[in-house]
């Protein structure tokens, strides 16, 4: 690819991240024009090439690396590592979803190849480019409320991501759950504002073999202690709160443009923060468009694979550590046994 | 090989259906295969490493694929009437061509409709105008006309089950309970309220699965113990370690009830007119969200008016025939029931109510 020419670009898997965030921003990029269409069900790879007006698609993605100049990686989880380390070892720079992989070592293998080709290792860790949590990690780099005492995340939902390919909860596929998906934005968070990877206390799930749905970790640094409780079986407050030396900072997790700021001894004050983006969607054209102009040589990546190498190793560890929750409610199976 | 027997569960998503499948891995007693239609629903499901098949009954080719090997089926999938009625269908049309050695039926005993006294399995259908009572009537019926063609069936009629996943007679409870708006109904809170814990029902579902005696059969079955539906919001009230719930009167909870009734449609009426937008705002204000959320507490913390019917039923279930055919016997008692239910509960975390 010469500078300023436009890059062809294949994008890997049409589950429904492709369909909601990178989809609209190549259009929004006018970049559809140069993509190719990857994916394993070649009805699904048909089906949204003719949606898009895409005129090439593919079921396998090492048919068409010769073809591309760079790859977005939107396949599930347990397939980042191969699919991206395919394409970098070519030196085809790569955007992959996040989390960047299901654990370090394939995470490091990434990086490593990134390195050694040369090729371009982007992350999609897009909470990084939220108003909110950039004001937190310059209020914490500046010191105003002075050293965090402790980070509390608690998150909850009724599973909504309308998966295509089950990935999330097939123990067949992956035995990491939401430790790995939903924690990977909360640990790479944490990682980020602390400038170092938290050391881990202690994690619970309830996981029995399968990708957990519900997990609580706890962890320790430096003076900060923290705790992250993920839940995929029901609604949780879906808040943060960073308690400093001198005050407290609060908010929602997807209000990406407000925070309530607590100075010791004073009143809540809310922020209200500028961001140019509107909706969850336009912050994957700002991270396709960044992806592209360090393609082109023009920009640094906005998070790029060694940046959040912590954050996974903190997830390796915590899946190494995790115990059980005790839930008293299947002691009664026993009973059905007997009867 | 393993000897043992793959059971395909239908609906193993939901409630019910997910229990069974849990027990049958943590117990080891056959091989769970979870029908399911969609993924999205499937993180309860997931953390147990099962087979999990795609299962919509509304679709041939997925049930026939399901049932591949599975000489046992328990049908719990619920939803439309075309779920219910067809799916229902559909499934025992498949059941019958692969020759099933066993078919079990979950039905409720909604099916006897709006009565009184003790209801046994002798007791006609009676339509009570509910699309899920018609449903489930239309379904049995449809059960019925298969058992004349050879396939070995069972129905199962539980009545209020309850525990651990449950929504409608614990989350919903518990959250009404929490919202300082809920009370003992003076008036209409008299009903039976025939509780029945979730293991309980899997227990009747492994019988019925397993009995000779079971086939061709239609079975009610419930708890050990009978309270009125004051009784249980008392009881569940303590367990969650709540003040006293205040009495509500008959008359101001009717009009409640019909006023909700009014603003439900109204905002189901509008959703479905403007859902785009309204999404739009709900994620962009908080103010939004939060009078979202007000709202959405005062809709649950309000009973329905069929509920009222329901929590004024004097009707009690009467097990008789699947203890004595099937040797049923309901193991944990309501205290039991609510506390584990409590300890679930607060193990999700108090939003999830919601």
């Amino acid at each position: 690819m010469t500078r300023g020419s436009t890059p062809r670009i294949g994008l890997i898997g049409c589950g429904a991240v492709t369909e909601m965030l990178y989809v609209p921003a190549l259009r929004a990029h006018r970049l559809l024009g140069h993509v190719i269409l990857v994916d394993p069900d070649v009805r699904r790879a048909e089906a949204l090439a003719r949606l898009c007006g895409i005129r090439r698609w593919s079921t396998d993605h090492r048919e068409i690396i010769c073809e591309v100049d760079a790859a977005i990686v939107a396949v599930p989880t347990y397939l980042h590592a191969s699919i991206s380390l395919d394409f970098l070892r070519q030196g085809v720079h790569v955007l992959c979803e996040k989390p960047l992989a299901e654990t370090a070592p394939a995470a490091r293998a990434m990086i490593a190849e990134s390195t050694s080709s040369g090729a371009i290792l982007a992350a999609n860790y897009t909470r990084r480019l939220y108003a909110s949590y950039r004001k937190i990690k310059d209020l914490l780099s500046e010191g105003r409320f002075g050293r965090p005492l402790s980070i509390r995340f608690v998150i909850g939902d009724d599973f909504k991501w309308p998966t295509v390919s089950g990935f999330y909860f097939n123990a067949r596929l992956s035995s990491r759950g939401v430790l790995l998906d939903r924690g990977s934005h909360k640990f790479d968070l944490i990682a980020w504002w602390l400038g170092a990877k938290p050391i881990l206390v202690s994690c619970e799930t309830d996981s029995f073999g399968g990708p957990e749905a519900v997990a609580q970790v706890k962890w320790a640094y430096d003076g900060c202690e923290g705790d992250v409780k993920l839940s995929v079986l029901g609604r949780l407050p879906g808040r943060f709160q960073v308690e400093c030396e001198a005050g407290t900072i609060e908010g929602e997790i997807y209000e990406f443009r407000r925070l309530v700021v607590t100075p010791h001894r004073e009143r809540p004050t809310i922020l209200r923060l500028p961001s140019v983006e509107a909706v969850y969607a336009d912050f994957g054209n700002r991270l396709v468009g960044n992806f592209i102009a360090a393609v082109a040589g023009d920009q640094a990546v906005f998070v790029s694979g060694r940046d959040v190498i912590d954050s996974i190793e903190f997830t390796d560890e915590c899946y190494s550590a995790a115990k059980r929750f005790t839930m008293p409610w299947y002691d009664v199976v026993e009973d059905v046994r007997g009867s | 090989m393993d000897p043992r027997p793959t059971i395909l569960v239908t609906g193993a998503t939901g409630f019910i259906g997910g229990w069974i499948v849990e027990t049958l891995h943590l117990t080891g007693r056959a091989r769970p295969r979870a029908g399911i239609r969609t993924w999205t629903r499937a993180a309860r499901l997931g953390r147990f490493p099962v087979d999990i098949a795609p299962c919509d009954v509304l679709d041939r080719e997925q049930i026939e694929a399901a049932m591949q090997d599975a000489p046992i089926v328990v049908h719990c999938a619920i939803g439309s009437r075309d779920v219910i009625v067809e799916g229902t269908r559909n499934m025992l049309a498949v059941a019958e061509s692969m020759g099933v050695k066993r078919f079990v039926h979950l039905s409720t005993t909604e099916v006897y409709g709006e009565v009184s006294g003790d209801v046994d399995e002798s007791c006609p259908y009676r339509w009570t105008g509910q699309e899920y009572n018609a449903s489930k009537i239309e379904a049995e019926q449809v059960v019925w006309e298969y058992a004349k063609k050879g396939v070995p069936v069972t129905v199962l009629r539980p009545p209020i089950v309850y525990g651990p996943f449950g929504k409608d007679f614990t989350l919903r409870i518990a959250h009404r309970l929490e919202s300082g708006q809920w009370g003992v109904f003076e008036g209409i809170g008299g009903g039976m309220c025939n509780l029945i814990y979730v293991t309980d029902v899997v227990a009747a579902v492994m019988l019925a699965a397993e009995d000779d005696a079971a086939v061709g059969e239609a079975f009610n079955i419930n708890g050990p113990e009978a309270i009125t539906w004051n009784e249980y919001f008392e009881r569940f009230n303590e367990a969650l370690g709540l003040p006293p719930q205040r009495t509500i009167g008959v008359n101001h909870l009717r009009l409640r009830a019909i006023v909700m009734e009014a603003a439900r449609a109204g905002a189901k009426s509008i959703l479905t007119r403007f859902e785009r937008p309204i999404k739009a705002l709900y994620k962009q204000s908080s103010l939004v969200r939060s009078r979202a959320v007000q709202f959405e507490k005062s809709v649950i913390s309000t009973p329905r008016l069929a509920e009222l019917n329901l929590y004024n039923r004097q009707a009690r279930y009467r097990d008789a025939k699947a203890r004595t055919l099937l040797g049923y016997r309901p193991r944990v008692d309501i205290d039991t029931g609510l506390e584990l239910s409590v300890r679930w509960i607060r193990h999700l975390g108090i939003e999830a109510f919601m």
